[in-house]
């Protein structure tokens, strides 16, 4: 190893998600609130959504132009892949929350591929977290709706056909997997993904620049190059597929809590 | 962004606080969140339903309105061809009635023609017939009037057998003369 590599080479670090604010706070509530590149992205993922279907079912025709087939086949991607198979006659009703889900964490993540930008709102975990707790609640209430407080929980909590001195264990471990752990699993996959990947993108493109720099290593270059490319085809499907894994898993729990006793 | 991470210190080091969720970013999701949600909710689904039924019916129009016009198209089919098969059969009878007026007419024509020659023929004949009559009568009369005049020659003189044989002979040049015109 030269030393010019390691002098070049900066690893990226959790510093990286830090950002500071553009001009002055706000104090609202002992909350302090700025605009900074990370509120800048959420906004732009949000105009990013709204312009999408707004432009596409601006004027819906019956033949559709581009943007309204894309804005349509997306609708229908969601209630086809994530809604009807989770919760078949119900999914209409749940069609607006998963939906927005798919889209919402969608047009987020894909900022983490956008050359220039390559950062998510996403991987800061606070954004992740509205989504698994919106979820959270939704699926709970719509289990205490449909079964009764106590009849969820029993719903929950005892899964049918194990002796009765088993749940004296199986009934924490329920309350845990189904009720604790679902938001915070929810959360942390998404943002721990886009997390990981702007590492992974942050090594191979820093890797390259500091590759091109470190004198016969140079031969490297081109392969670390090459990774970071590939790497970013590979984001855009981690983007869209935990945009999926989101949406279908809060869909498979709300059906799950829409299930008949057993 | 890459600009920023080369910008970053090596001695900076990775802090698990960094990556916290602060209450502000929580409150900007939340209502960045919910009114994605209420757009979604109230305006992106109900247009998409919208046009999804108005394509439906549309569709559902069409293809009635293409199974009238083909069971339209059917009966005029059926129509045509029963008014094909009329006329041929028209054309059939037509040409019959052709056939039958050409064998009356061809009949009609041989029979008059026939009828005609016969005629003819029979006119004809008839002239032939008169013709002969009227000369035998005036052959008869010219025999008659011939006989007396030689009656007369043979009474005025009386003859020996020579005399008479020559009287004969010459009355027959004379005759057969005069019937050449010489008198």
């Amino acid at each position: 190893m030269s030393r010019g590599l390691l002098g070049a080479f900066v690893p990226p670090t959790t510093k990286d998600f830090v950002w500071p604010c553009w001009g002055g706070g706000l104090r609202i509530g002992g909350v302090s609130f700025c605009f900074n590149f990370v509120t800048f992205l959420v906004l732009l993922g949000f105009l990013l959504f709204v312009a999408f279907f707004f432009f596409g079912l601006w004027r819906p025709q019956i033949v559709p132009g581009k943007l309204q087939s894309m804005a349509e086949m997306g609708i229908q991607f969601v209630r086809e892949n994530i809604a009807i198979p989770m919760l078949g006659p119900e999914s209409d009703r749940y069609l607006p929350l998963l939906a927005t889900l798919f889209f919402a964490i969608l047009f987020w993540n894909i900022f983490e591929v956008v050359p220039g930008i390559n950062f998510s709102s996403n991987s800061r975990v606070a954004f992740p977290m509205v989504m698994a707790i919106t979820a959270w609640v939704i699926f709970n209430a719509v289990g205490i709706r449909t079964h009764g407080f106590v009849g969820y929980l029993k719903l929950v909590l005892f899964p049918p056909g194990a002796p009765a001195l088993l749940y004296v264990l199986l009934v924490p471990i329920e309350f845990v997997t189904s009720i604790l752990i679902r938001p915070v699993t929810l959360s942390i996959r998404l943002a721990a993904n886009l997390l990981a990947g702007h590492f992974l993108l942050a090594v191979f493109f820093l890797g390259t620049i500091a590759l091109l720099q470190g004198g016969w290593l140079v031969v490297f270059a081109p392969f670390s190059f090459a990774m970071s490319i590939a790497l970013v085809g590979f984001e855009i499907f981690v983007s869209i597929l935990q945009a999926f894994i989101f949406a279908i898993l809060t869909a498979s729990y709300i059906g799950g809590a829409l299930a008949e006793e057993h | 962004m890459l600009m920023r991470m080369g910008s970053l210190l090596a001695a900076e080091a990775n802090d698990k606080r960094d990556l916290y969720p602060h209450a502000s970013e929580l409150i900007v999701g939340a209502i960045a969140f919910a009114i994605l949600f209420g757009f979604m909710w109230k305006w992106v689904l109900p247009r998409v339903g919208a046009i999804l039924e108005q394509r439906r019916e549309k569709i559902q129009g069409d293809l009635e309105r293409a199974e009238a016009t083909r069971r339209e198209a059917e009966a005029e089919l059926a129509r045509y061809r029963e008014q094909l098969a009329n006329a041929r059969e028209e054309a059939n009878r037509i040409i019959e009635e052709g056939r039958k007026t050409a064998e009356q007419l061809r009949a009609d024509l041989q029979g008059k023609a026939e009828q005609e020659a016969r005629a003819t023929v029979a006119r004809a004949t008839e002239e032939i017939r008169a013709e002969r009559d009227r000369v035998l009568r005036e052959l008869s009369a010219q025999v008659g009037q011939i006989a007396v005049e030689l009656a007369e020659r043979v009474v005025e003189k009386e003859l020996d057998k020579t005399t008479q044989q020559k009287l004969v002979d010459e009355f027959i040049k004379q005759v057969s003369g005069s019937g050449n015109g010489k008198g």
